[in-house]
């Protein structure tokens, strides 16, 4: 029961309704004057989409492109996995009982193309329930709230010609428009010139023709990413025991290890579902720092995961997809047994980027820049190989350190002064008390504590690289706080703290901030 | 056999009994004799958890204890560090003036003290695969006894040294830890003091309190140190042996009357 401007109208009726003669799209005032003890309940139209999502996501185990169709419907393209159920009869049959024993009511139909088998499945169905059936398809039946239909290859024009043209997918309006001029079956609609057609009635119904008779291709955008590689192992009886999921996980690891190896591939990225019983699907999901395909180190990433899969009443299909897959050269094993590989590195990241994510790993390197914050950059473990980084400029903490009496406003030369330890991004401001504005302060209170300044060194000035696009500090270009003057200061206990007046001295009122904290 | 020397003799085959793997894997010298002298075997034990503390409001940023692990891990072997902490501010220049070259280093970044110690001892326990680890680091608030006992022995095993720098957020939270034992077998406090004034105005010679608050085996005892430089030794301040008499600071500086 759905609110439609104002009306409240049947959004789907059961069977025992629709044999009393309700049926869907009734205003619901009409129902209940039919048939005074109708129950309803309000539709959760998000929840029924959500359920069709995961529908979908189990149809998976027939094929990696499938998708939900509409609000009621599921496409799945099974090119090339249909003989995994000895041909189309045996997939459809399979699909059919699996959904009937999970109670779900449906039609299954398999034809050359999505628009056919779109058609088939919602009219040649129900025709063929009633017994009516004189279309050149194969019939399978499983029950009372199931049918399957297969349009044998070459059929279609055939099936679908005594079907009623809606069974074209087209909106009402234009069903309406092509009754009112008589053409009540695809069939009628078929021997019409095309052009025609596209004149009186739009390019839709064309298209929507040339579609179903495979004039017209019409990929199908799967549900989610399609996996590169999958490998799938059915269990003949559903499974839930932990130690059983892992030893799934590692035969379709062994399975996918083999594979990639043929091809010289190894993988980034995997995604293990498993499909209950119930037709929902859990999935483990994994990323390697490197292409790997090292079967124990992926089985270990995988079933280290294993905890956080609830099997439910069993698991009846595992599938394994491999989604970035990158080129694997075979690995040169050292004599003493040790992998030469550059880094050799990845596989002992992996298991911390599995559980803590592969962002959570960095590496700092030096970049060229007198910003501080610039000066040092995370980059993330995983990109790929990375040429050795350049050392890093030491900054010795004495000595060489340019030491300029303080409020003389020397420029110290960069990366010859000190820098700390603790860099805190973005600078902290402070409040800071002084009495020149020339000079570092000689108070300043930085997280509700105050720090007596006893010593300080600088500035070091360091202004905005002008001459990069990310060159700004804050502020923007041409503010005040282009310009930073750093000191080294410290504290009548010992704590030595960078801290930074930004903007030019004198041009009120200085802002001050605490960047860092030496050792 | 003197009777001084089958003391020290007995007093090393007990510690084998106690600790079979304790100085198993050697002794990391600070290269500052009055510091090797109060450690067991001469100098920071290899393969080993040690705690290190900072003081004050330090304990929540923990920057002097940051520098005092850099110049550990810095000498600890070539391989990488691993670096795990909560907290985006450990920065690279600051390391390399203590002895660590960041380019070792490999930072992970966790939510959580429990997710720091899980990554520290699966590293430690999988430290004998390629790829070769100098020391693991972790900054941690909380560091439960079984947690450090795992940690010490996975670092037993592998031979690396681990280094847990205990980061409080707060007051009361340092106030709950710190008295609290851990499994480690060594815990420092490392302080920033008044550096030693040099002949010019301006900050001197950098210097921390280096406390030896816990050690199997040894004394706790307590230094003044010049902070480790970029070869990742501390020395012993000058302050401690002979050296010339204290320049007076500059007396009056005009920010400094003001305040």
């Amino acid at each position: 029961m759905i609110a439609v401007g104002g009306r409240q109208i049947l959004a789907a009726v059961n069977p025992a309704a629709a044999a009393q003669g309700i049926a869907t799209g009734m205003p619901l005032a009409d129902a209940l004057s039919f048939l005074p003890g109708l129950l309803t309940r309000p539709a959760e139209l998000a929840e029924d989409a959500a359920a069709l999502r995961r529908l979908a996501e189990w149809c998976g185990r027939y094929s990696p492109w499938t998708a939900p169709d509409g609000a009621d419907g599921i496409k799945i393209e099974t090119t090339g996995s249909a003989h995994l159920w000895g041909g189309e009869a045996g997939l459809a049959a399979d699909l059919s009982g699996r959904l009937a024993r999970q109670g779900i009511a449906h039609r299954v139909a398999i034809a050359d193309t999505l628009g056919a088998a779109w058609a088939v499945a919602r009219f040649a169905a129900s025709e063929a329930e009633e017994g009516a059936c004189k279309l050149p398809v194969k019939t399978g039946k499983t029950g009372g709230i199931a049918t399957s239909l297969v349009v044998a290859p070459g059929e279609t024009r055939a099936a679908l010609a005594p079907l009623p043209i809606a069974a074209l997918r087209l909106d009402p309006a234009i069903v309406e428009g092509l009754h009112r001029v008589g053409l009540r079956r695809v069939g009628e609609a078929l021997a019409m010139p095309r052009d025609a057609l596209a004149r009186r009635f739009g390019d839709t119904v064309a298209r929507r023709l040339d579609q179903a008779l495979d004039d017209l291709p019409e990929p199908l955008s799967p549900l989610g990413e399609v996996p590169t590689r999958r490998v799938r192992l059915s269990l003949p009886e559903p499974i839930a025991d932990p130690a059983d999921l892992a030893r799934a996980a590692e035969r379709l690891t062994a399975d996918l290890v083999a594979r990639l190896e043929r091809e010289g591939m190894g993988a980034r990225r995997l995604d293990l579902g498993f499909h209950r019983v119930d037709g929902r699907v859990e999935h483990i999901r994994i990323g390697t720092a490197r292409p790997s395909r090292d079967p124990a180190h992926l089985a270990k990433l995988l079933t280290g995961k294993l905890d956080t899969i609830d099997p439910g009443l069993g698991i009846e299909d595992v599938i394994l997809a491999a989604f970035a897959v990158e080129p694997l050269a075979a690995e040169q094993i050292e004599m003493t047994g040790n992998s030469a590989a550059a880094g050799g590195s990845g596989p002992l990241f992996d298991r911390i980027g599995a559980k803590l994510g592969l962002d959570a790993l960095a590496r700092l390197e030096p970049r060229a820049s007198h910003i501080p914050e610039r000066a040092s950059v995370a980059v993330p473990v995983e990109t790929g190989c990375r040429p050795p980084p350049k050392p890093f400029p030491v900054s010795t903490g004495e000595g060489s350190a340019h030491r300029a009496r303080v409020g003389a406003g020397t420029i110290s030369e960069p990366q010859k002064s000190p820098r700390p330890v603790r860099l805190f991004q973005p600078p902290e401001p402070v409040e800071a008390f002084w009495v020149l504005p020339d000079d570092p302060p000689f108070r300043f209170t930085w997280r509700r504590r105050t720090h007596r300044i006893a010593q300080a060194d600088g500035p070091e000035r360091i202004a905005e690289e002008w001459w990069r696009p990310d060159g700004q500090l804050v502020g923007g270009a041409g503010a005040p706080d282009a310009i930073r003057d750093y000191y080294r200061v410290e504290d009548a206990s010992g704590r030595r703290f960078w801290l930074f007046r930004a903007g030019l001295p004198g041009a009120p009122p200085p802002r001050w901030f605490v960047h860092g904290i030496f050792a | 056999m003197s009777s001084a020397t089958s003391l020290v003799a007995l007093q090393d085959r007990i510690r084998r009994i106690e600790r079979p793997n304790a100085l198993r894997c050697g002794v990391l010298p600070f290269r500052a004799p009055a510091i090797d002298r109060a450690l067991p075997g001469g100098g920071l034990a290899l393969g080993a958890l040690h705690e290190i503390l900072g003081t004050g409001a330090d304990e929540e940023d923990g920057a002097a204890a940051a520098g005092f692990a850099a110049g550990i891990a810095g000498r600890v072997g070539d391989g990488i560090v691993l670096w795990c902490l909560k907290q985006r501010d450990l920065y690279g220049p600051g390391l390399a003036a203590h002895g660590l070259d960041p380019a070792r280093i490999v930072l992970v970044r966790a939510a959580r003290d429990d997710d720091i110690l899980w990554a520290l001892e699966e590293r430690l326990r999988a430290a004998n695969s390629p790829g070769g680890i100098a020391a693991v680091v972790g900054e941690v608030g909380r560091l439960p006894m079984i947690a450090g006992r795992r940690l010490q022995l996975a670092a037993e095993r592998s031979g690396v040294t681990a280094l847990v720098l205990r980061r409080w957020r707060n007051g009361a939270e340092a106030a709950d830890e710190r008295a609290r034992p851990s499994a480690a077998l060594t815990r420092w406090r490392i302080a920033a003091i008044p550096s030693l004034p040099g002949s010019e105005p301006g900050i001197g010679t950098p210097r921390w309190r280096v406390e030896l608050l816990r050690c199997r085996g040894a004394e706790s005892a307590e230094w003044t140190v010049e902070v480790a430089d970029a070869t990742g030794l501390v020395s012993l301040s000058a302050e401690l042996g002979d050296r010339p008499a204290a320049p007076q600071r500059v007396a009056a500086e005009p920010w400094r009357r003001a305040g």
